[in-house]
């Protein structure tokens, strides 16, 4: 358990490097996908909801700290109300579909990235308009949606290599 | 059911978690605890970031390269089109100039000859090999009619052959049935000018050894009732020529008039100069004296209302009865 933790929190820090450092510089039509969510929504699929929020509290609070320029809070908010939600239906999505998780990569980047915006904006972010939101999170949703397949094939062996416990794999 | 509740509890322990994180950031603003955790985090995986950013930079100036290309490609093809634009501009305004170049060639020899002139434009070429023709978009509605000659900034063009209402043709001047009364703008000498088609137009002049030198002026005259107006430049003597047995003499005249590029012409609607009453007495043409006033002094003749000193029956214009053995039956024949 304490090796899973620690392997999830190096992915999870590896990730925002590459988040911070490396998306910088490859971006597609001037906006990058948000790893940590996609992260997070994968792990949420694969082990449950509450490894979910544990992943998307540690995402979102990562995220606060390297990324965003918004109060710390807000991604972590975010992310681990995605991790909560994904979780909670995982037991109502069918384990062998391949449609689900892209359906799932794609509501949850663009849900995602609309919900950050709005929390953004009602705490004073004056940088967010109604267009801006909902063009980022049409294209998050997007590039989440590409992505997804590589974080399912990644995250899916580590979970498999290092099992949660048998109580809290599921709900 | 354990699991759901606890589910439930973490879900509300995380999210009020988040919460109080935003309120503590907000509330302390710069320089909180919180911001001291972000600087600490910040600076514990600088390192890390800089090492990938190293890492990655070449590759994202690689993929700026290329998303450059393409954009070098679109802006490239952009140019092109607004190249092809502007040269097709240029092209315009090229064209544009010559035709201004050409108006106002015709302006000036209208002004100087001082003539009452139609505008009209080349519409088409003769359509054959063997005629020199062209058509202009201006007939009978003009006030065009035939015979009226037809010039160019140059020079003389022609003269029309046929009149339609909405267009006319024009026998030009290098036509082998073409022939004009001309003289030397130099010194006045009289001969007939004709064309030869693609070769210079051929000068006859009345007396074989009249003095015409290389480099007169050729202009057409109105002698013995011309259908040309006085005065229109033909062209340039090429070659004097020698009197032949003192009988002829064949001069060559390069027209000025470049007959392959006739575009806009004006037709000369002033009549030519009023041929002159035939003498008393001439066989087979009748004659009218003129009527003789009953108590002029001056001897000027007037009719009943004296307001008009023509004599009956003179012709005025090329529109009116003309005797016909004056000027021939061609009325731009030889004199």
């Amino acid at each position: 358990m304490i090796l899973r933790t620690a392997i999830m929190a190096l992915v999870l820090v590896t990730v925002a490097v590459i988040e911070t450092s490396v998306l910088p510089f490859l971006p597609v039509a001037g906006l990058a996908p948000d790893l940590l969510l996609l992260v997070t929504m994968v792990v949420a699929l694969k082990d449950g909801p509450q490894a979910g929020l544990r992943v998307g509290f540690a995402a979102g609070l990562l995220a606060d700290l390297l990324v965003a320029q918004t109060p710390v809070g807000s991604a972590t908010l975010v992310l681990t109300a995605i991790g909560g939600i994904v979780g909670t239906a995982r037991p109502y999505l069918a384990s062998q579909s391949v449609t689900a998780p892209l359906v799932l990569a794609f509501l949850s980047g663009a849900l995602g990235t609309m919900a950050y915006g709005t929390l953004s904006l009602l705490l004073g972010d004056d940088r967010v308009t109604g267009e801006l939101l909902a063009t980022s999170a049409i294209r998050v949703g997007i590039l989440n949606t590409l992505l997804a397949p590589v974080a399912l094939a990644g995250i899916g062996r580590l979970t498999a290599r290092f099992p949660l416990g048998s109580g809290s794999t599921t709900e | 059911m354990y699991q759901r509740r606890r589910t439930r509890i973490l879900i509300g322990i995380l999210l009020f978690a988040a919460l109080v994180l935003i309120t503590m950031d907000v509330r302390a603003g710069d320089g909180g605890v919180l911001d001291g955790l972000r600087g600490t985090a910040t600076g514990v995986l600088q390192p890390v970031q800089d090492g990938a950013s190293a890492l990655v930079r070449p590759l994202g100036s690689a993929t700026d390269g290329i998303r450059e290309l393409f954009s070098l490609r679109s802006e490239n093809a952009e140019l092109r089109d607004r190249v092809e634009d502007l040269e097709e501009r240029r092209r315009v305004v090229s064209d544009l100039e010559r035709e201004n170049r050409e108006f106002q060639a015709l302006l000036d020899l209208e002004e100087r000859l001082e003539f009452e002139t139609v505008a009209a434009r080349t519409v088409a070429l003769a359509p054959s090999s063997f005629e020199w023709t062209i058509t202009i978009d201006a007939g009978s509605d003009d006030g065009i009619e035939r015979d009226m000659p037809v010039i160019a900034g140059a020079g003389l063009v022609g003269r029309v052959i046929q009149v339609t209402p909405t267009a006319s043709r024009v026998l030009l001047a290098i036509d082998p049935s073409f022939s004009a009364t001309a003289r030397s703008s130099r010194t006045a000498e009289i001969g007939s000018v004709s064309g030869r088609g693609s070769d210079p137009m051929l000068m006859q002049p009345l007396e074989p050894a009249a003095d015409i030198q290389a480099g007169d002026e050729i202009v057409t005259s109105s002698f013995a009732g011309g259908v040309f107006p006085g005065g229109i430049p033909i062209g340039v003597v090429a070659d004097a020529g020698d009197p032949i047995a003192r009988l002829t003499r064949s001069i060559t005249v390069l027209p000025y008039v470049d007959f392959t590029r006739v575009h806009h012409v004006l037709v000369v609607l002033s009549a030519p100069v009023e041929p002159v009453p035939p003498l008393e007495g001439t066989p087979g043409i009748p004659f009218e004296p003129p009527p003789i006033a009953p108590d002029g002094e001056d001897g000027a003749p007037t009719d009943e209302d004296g307001d008009d000193p023509e004599p009956e029956g003179a012709p005025t214009g090329p529109g009116q009865d003309e005797p016909e053995d004056l000027g021939a039956a061609d009325p731009g024949s030889t004199p």
